[in-house]
């Protein structure tokens, strides 16, 4: 099975910080990481090949910095990385995202049997690029996957939605996006990362290097402006309940549960 | 000049802190409660390579450079000092060495199965009688048909309850030059050589720091690491790097108060405000986030000039001599600030506290680095 994993480095989220001016996240001077989901992504791959065979790619499309990301998913497994990196790209909406990444993952050989992407960021959030990226390649698409089974020809996966667990059968190619709890990503051993950092190959495609005009990426290719960027005020609620020690410890309980702090059987 | 880290560096920093943050951090104080080293644990560092960090990949090792090893140790201290005091000593003064000295039949039967952490090293010099002049060591090699006789005892022997293989610092005689030094590698299980009861120590106790006795312990001489002789020219180049080790050591330590300090300073109220807000207490930090900040960079200096394959004696002893002060002081501050909280269990500051100590102490003293620094001046 060949898959392409596609990932995004994200400002570490202690670290975050906003440029008033621009509407954008100051991504200088600031601790990057692997988007923790693009990380399950990755771990699911890594799994899948292990289980299957076939070649890992890794895709992302960013700064020249981005290259760190890379080379860890190459010390984590990954058998090829590639970096979509070109000024013209800069200032991309999630269309001009998914766009790049489908005309990069078109050049790709062979063309992926499999496409896996964190369900969202943690940085902006949206949730866009992976039903964008399906669309734009017109693959099938499950969001949001919280267990991956293969069959002969298809995958089994489950979703969570709404409180519903749903189950799907989906044919090769497709594309899934994957949420917290499909698995926990391993440890990278120290000799792999020293291995992918002197020794690891990196590839880097620009705009000339795919199938798209250069209206069609970065700001000019993007169909949403970010107006306004700001941290919503913290809003702080006490409430006071009064009544004897049994009334206050049942209200407690149901209050947890109801926050899902406790679930009901821990409740009883 | 960049003081920036390269993207390897940052890498194998989040990667170790993020392992240190997840299994060590929850394990640290139970270790150091029970006094229990945790050999599971151990084992699944083992598998990260932890215990091979310079060690090249052939011998199954992460084949890190210094700066790196620097920082992965750096890392580990923060979360557990006894933990990092295990894999520093480990691959510093006791399988580097072996790479280092050792043959091509050492490297292979005894370093590979080191760097997969399956046995665990010691570096044996110091006796109830040889501390810091480490010449007056008794523990003697007498030459027996084509191996040694080993007869001594050794004391305070890092990562000794959990060893499977020991380098033995004796005393040799030669015809020629008369009383020397040799380094033998003991495997733990040989007969002739037992560990005594764990030391009951102040700091550091997640550490299975024991005795191991010599008593006619026959070794053949394939164990005897390098040269006839070699022996202290053996622990002198070592100690460059084990200086690195503790200096490293000492600033996650360091590290580790400063960030209690700074939390619990944000959380502590007095007087209607976070204690933070008291000039008093921004000066406690301030001084101590300066002195951490200077500690890394001596370290890295040092490491640096290792990695270039320069002379870096005395920017290691400065290295180990500076951390080490700094992590004593941050952690006498750490605590002032922690109050009276400081002074229970309930924080990890009084155990910070205690495993800084010893940083002054071993790998040389803070009195024998000073030695070491005052008579390299003026060399240049």
């Amino acid at each position: 099975m060949n898959i392409i994993v596609c990932i995004k480095q994200v400002p570490d989220a202690p670290s975050i910080r906003i440029d008033r001016e621009r509407m954008t996240i100051i991504r200088n001077d600031v601790e990057s990481i692997i988007n923790p989901l693009d990380r399950v992504a990755l771990e699911a791959a890594l799994d899948l090949k292990q289980k299957e065979g076939g070649k890992l790619s890794v895709l992302t499309m960013g700064p020249s910095h981005s290259e760190e990301a890379l080379r860890e998913t190459l010390a984590a497994g990954a058998d090829e990385a590639i970096l979509l990196s070109d000024p013209q790209f800069a200032g991309a909406d999630t269309l001009a995202t998914s766009k790049v990444l489908a005309s990069a993952i078109s050049r790709v050989e062979p063309f992926p049997d499999l496409i896996l992407c964190g369900r969202q960021t943690i940085d902006s959030d949206t949730g866009h690029v992976g039903p964008q990226l399906a669309e734009e390649l017109d693959l099938p698409q499950v969001c949001g996957v919280t267990e991956i089974h293969v069959e002969s020809n298809a995958l089994v996966v489950k979703q969570l939605s709404d409180g519903f667990q749903n189950t799907y059968r989906v044919s090769f190619p497709a594309l899934l996006t994957v949420s917290q709890g499909l698995n926990v990503p391993r440890h990278i051993p120290l000799g792999e990362l020293e291995q992918a950092f002197s020794r690891g190959r990196v590839n880097r495609w620009g705009l000339k290097d795919l199938d798209l005009r250069p209206e069609e990426v970065g700001l000019s290719g993007s169909a949403t402006t970010v107006l306004r960027l700001y941290k919503p005020p913290q809003k702080r609620k006490g409430e006071i309940v009064s009544g004897s020690s049994q009334v206050l410890a049942e209200h407690l309980i149901a209050k947890l549960v109801s926050l899902s702090v406790l679930d009901e059987d821990e409740a009883e | 000049m960049y003081f920036e880290p390269s993207m390897k560096h940052a890498v194998i920093r989040r990667t170790v802190r993020k392992f240190a943050e997840e299994k060590l951090v929850p394990a640290a104080a139970e270790m150091d409660e029970k006094a229990e080293f945790p050999a599971r644990l151990a084992a699944e560092m083992g598998a990260l390579q932890y215990f091979g960090l310079e060690i090249p990949a052939e011998y199954a090792g992460a084949g890190l450079d210094s700066v790196s090893y620097a920082i992965v140790i750096e890392e580990i201290s923060k979360a557990s000092g006894a933990m990092g005091l295990c894999i520093s000593v480990h691959n510093s003064v006791s399988a580097f060495p072996v790479y280092e000295f050792g043959n091509a039949f050492q490297r292979r039967a005894f370093l590979t199965p080191m760097a997969r952490g399956e046995k665990i090293g010691t570096f044996c010099l110091t006796e109830p009688n040889a501390g810091s002049d480490a010449s007056s060591i008794e523990t003697a090699a007498v030459r027996d048909g084509d191996g040694y006789l080993l007869n001594g005892s050794k004391i305070f022997v890092t990562n000794g309850g959990a060893s499977g293989l020991n380098l033995i610092f004796a005393v040799t005689h030669s015809a020629e030059r008369g009383r020397e030094y040799s380094v033998f590698i003991v495997e733990s299980e040989r007969e002739g050589l037992e560990k005594g009861a764990q030391e009951d120590l102040m700091g550091m106790r997640g550490n299975p720091v024991c005795p191991i006795v010599l008593n006619d312990c026959r070794v053949p001489k394939e164990n005897l690491l390098g040269e006839e002789g070699q022996g202290m020219r053996i622990a002198l180049s070592t100690l460059d790097g084990g200086r690195i080790g503790i200096g490293s050591q000492a600033l996650g330590i360091a590290q580790a108060c400063l960030d209690a300090s700074v939390k619990y300073a944000k959380e502590r109220y007095q007087f209607g405000k976070p204690i933070a807000d008291f000039g008093a207490i921004q000066g406690f930090l301030a001084d101590m986030a300066i002195r951490v900040e200077a500690a890394r960079l001596l370290i890295l200096r040092a490491s640096s000039l290792r990695d270039g394959k320069l002379p870096h004696s005395r920017e290691s002893a400065m290295a180990k001599l500076f951390a080490s002060e700094t992590a004593v002081d941050a952690a006498r501050v750490g605590l002032q600030i922690h109050g009276g909280y400081g002074y229970s269990k309930a924080y990890p500051i009084e155990r910070y506290y205690r495993d800084a100590k010893v940083c002054e102490i071993y790998e040389g003293t803070s009195e024998v680095q000073r030695i070491v620094i005052a008579r390299s001046l003026g060399k240049k």
